[in-house]
């Protein structure tokens, strides 16, 4: 039995008494500190306690915290997923606008454009699904096909409903599938009537999720894995007494998803996994046992070791970056890599191994300037609670997992928290280790030359400008969600805005392609135009900090000025808007010919007259097609 | 947890709620800031650290703290 005077613990006091004197808004920035270091149980403690803390007077003392306005409806009664969800996106350090409706109100909140739902022109709207959705229609005593009819007859109510919004708004709906609850199966006694419900349901599930298929807004969250994990559906008191169909534990897991695509919603998806490799990749260590004495298959342990590198590699197939970190003599660890066969990650799966005896937070610092990546976009991994602890004080941006000794708890650690979980991965992202690979290689080749001059010229870079097509919408999206540095307005845009922009009249977007001898970056840059008669505004420029300084953004700015004149306008406006990650870039109009001519609230204002033409880079090969609106 | 103060202390440091023993009487609808979702919290908080399971009907019917304390404690 629990011991019924169980003392408050002090993490719980650290959020309690600040709460208590009215302080926690103002100290804001360390609750999400905070939170990583409570256990999963006391999350939702604390998610009592922020939830009722005023989101306008937390930015009222902290006005650059990033938020994210989530309103939510759905079936039965919902309101206890506040705490939760207060909780786990205060974990990324986002803070949470909530709206909630009334209870059971979706269909009305999401059938009607006037509703007060869609006036909070939310980022997220949640539609919270559960079972008794459809199992409250059902008559007594049901069959199999009672079930299949409401149903069906369910499915296409929410269809509709996706279909308004997707009229009615530009944020994202979510949905999430119907977890079958085995208090309902059990009460057919034949298996043929449950394969038939089982069969049945499933068709429901797969209807709710072709709708990600064919409607770019929507998100449909599977529960069933959660539920496959030991999670219960429904906890049956509170289901039948509250009308809180989904267990507490259930909405938790839930919630976390959501915590997962704010995360991205707001740019703040981690970019890069840093392993250790003792202990970590696999079992003993190299100095001491040999490149041939490392546990990795042949053995429980080292097949255990093998299945965990396989996940990393799964990862680093879909655009994370894989990179290791290890204290360790370098030769000896491309050894291990060349020459043990065993190995399921290999040498070319990395970005970048650097193994030395410096401390590890100095080796990740490094690691990071190589990269040219933040910290705060990397997981690192390490079994040694001495390198997890130094890394977590010296670097806290870096998210930190200390996995175990026993291998086959690793997989689960690191995939725990979603991590690195997107809305939808585009082409560029298969092909980022690669192109990681090649930048590395680039900067060997910088080594041999005199001067960046001579470097750039023997580089060979062409750069495309060119309109944005249909096919490049998510990549283009996903840029202004994922550049910080070279963002000079730091807007973040869904597809939908960004096909808003394509298709009104006035802007245009254009993307900006690079290449060179060493292969292709892609689609590495963006910038958004807007124009009257007699003045283009640029309203963001962006561009991947992988090639940045290669003089790509100055030959694209000398082309639009090139453009506007030729156009016959009277001049290009530039705007900056800083924001924690993008100094780099506060005087980039004034480098190249705009003059500061004012600002509004925090964002500068710059202009160009268009009297001389900005120099185009002379390394620099660059095609230009402008968009649809090109005289 | 046996007496009103504990189970007072018990609610201001899980819910926030800046109750006192006065309040232990009043209707939920007088007392600031009480939400539905506090109860079911506070049912579930009562059932970990009584180690005993409560009615929830009973707590749902039930229109102040007093009720709660006698449903869960006494």
């Amino acid at each position: 039995m629990k011991s019924p005077e169980r003392s408050v613990s002090t993490a719980e006091n650290d959020l309690l008494s600040p709460f208590q004197s009215g302080r926690l808004a103002a100290r804001y920035p360390l609750v999400k500190d905070h939170l990583a270091s409570l256990a999963e149980s006391e999350l939702v403690r604390a998610g009592h306690l922020l939830s009722r803390v005023d989101p306008a007077e937390v930015l009222r003392h902290h006005p650059a915290t990033p938020t994210v306005s989530v309103a939510v409806t759905g079936h039965g009664t919902f309101s206890s997923l506040l705490p939760h969800l207060t909780a786990e996106i205060a974990r990324h350090g986002v803070l949470l606008r909530p709206f909630f409706s009334n209870y059971d109100s979706y269909v009305f909140e999401l059938s009607d454009p006037g509703s007060p739902l869609y006036r909070t022109g939310a980022d997220l709207t949640l539609c919270l699904l559960d079972p008794m959705l459809v199992l409250d229609d059902l008559p007594v005593p049901w069959t199999p096909a009672d079930v299949d009819q409401a149903l069906t007859a369910r499915i296409g109510v929410i269809e509709r409903l996706v279909e308004v919004f997707e009229a009615t708004s530009a944020g994202t709906l979510v949905l999430n599938t119907l977890p079958l609850p085995w208090r309902f199966s059990a009460q057919l006694v034949d298996y043929r009537s449950k394969a038939d419900l089982g069969i049945g349901w499933r068709r429901a599930n797969t209807r709710l999720l072709q709708l990600m298929t064919d409607h770019p807004q929507v998100v449909v969250v599977d529960l069933d894995p959660v539920v496959a994990d030991g999670v219960p559906v429904t906890d049956a008191r509170l289901s039948t007494y509250a009308k809180a169909h989904l267990s507490p534990l259930l909405l938790a897991r839930y919630a976390r998803e959501i915590g997962h695509l704010a995360r991205a919603a707001t740019g703040r998806s981690k970019k890069c996994l840093v392993v250790d490799l003792d202990g970590t990749l696999w079992g003993g260590v190299l100095g001491d046992d040999g490149v041939e004495g490392i546990d990795v298959g042949g053995s429980y342990r080292g097949e255990a070791f093998q299945v965990f590198q396989g996940v990393v590699k799964q990862l680093g197939s879909q655009g994370v970056l894989v990179a290791a970190v290890s204290k360790n003599e370098r030769d000896l660890v491309h050894r291990a890599f060349q020459e043990r066969a065993e190995m399921v990650l290999r040498d070319e799966d990395l970005a970048r191994i650097v193994a030395s005896w410096s401390p590890k937070h100095e080796m990740l610092a490094e690691l990071a300037a190589t990269l040219n990546l933040g910290l705060d976009s990397f997981v690192f991994v390490d079994d040694s609670a001495y390198e997890c602890g130094l890394v977590r004080r010296e670097l806290p941006m870096v998210t930190t997992i200390q996995v175990g000794e026993d291998p086959a708890g690793h997989t689960e650690a690191v995939l725990r928290d979603g991590w690195f979980g997107l809305r939808e991965l585009t082409a560029e992202d298969r092909t980022r280790g690669e192109k990681y690979r090649q930048e590395i290689e680039r900067k060997n080749f910088l080594d041999n030359f005199d001067s960046l001059g001579d470097y750039l010229r023997e580089l060979k870079v062409t750069v495309r400008l060119a309109g944005v097509g249909e096919p490049e919408i998510s990549r283009v999206s996903q840029l202004t969600l994922r550049t910080n540095q070279f963002n000079m307005t730091t807007r973040r845009l869904q597809r939908s805005d960004v096909r808003s922009l394509l298709s009104e009249p006035g802007t245009d977007v254009l993307a900006i392609h690079a290449a060179d001898r060493f292969g292709d970056h892609g689609l590495v840059g963006a910038v958004f135009l807007r124009r009257t008669d007699r003045d283009l505004y640029i309203d963001n420029f962006l561009l991947s900090c992988r090639v940045f300084s290669r003089g790509i953004e100055q030959g694209c700015l000398a082309a639009i000025l090139d453009h506007a004149r030729e156009a016959t306008m009277e001049a290009v406006h530039g705007f900056y808007r800083p924001s924690a990650r993008n100094g780099l870039v506060e005087d980039f109009y004034t480098r190249n010919g705009f003059v500061r001519v004012g600002e509004e609230g925090p964002v500068a204002i710059f202009r160009n007259d268009l009297l001389r033409p900005l120099d185009r880079p002379e390394h620099l090969t660059l095609h230009e097609e402008f968009g649809k609106e090109a005289p | 947890m046996t007496t009103v103060e504990e189970f007072v202390a018990l609610v201001r440091d899980e819910l926030g709620l800046p109750i006192s023993a006065d309040d232990i009487e009043s209707s939920f609808d007088e007392i600031p800031g009480w939400d539905s979702v506090h109860l079911l919290w506070l049912l579930s908080i009562l059932e970990q650290r009584t180690g005993r399971s409560v009615s929830l009907p009973d707590v749902l019917e039930a229109s102040s703290l007093r009720g709660i304390y006698a449903l869960t404690v006494a």
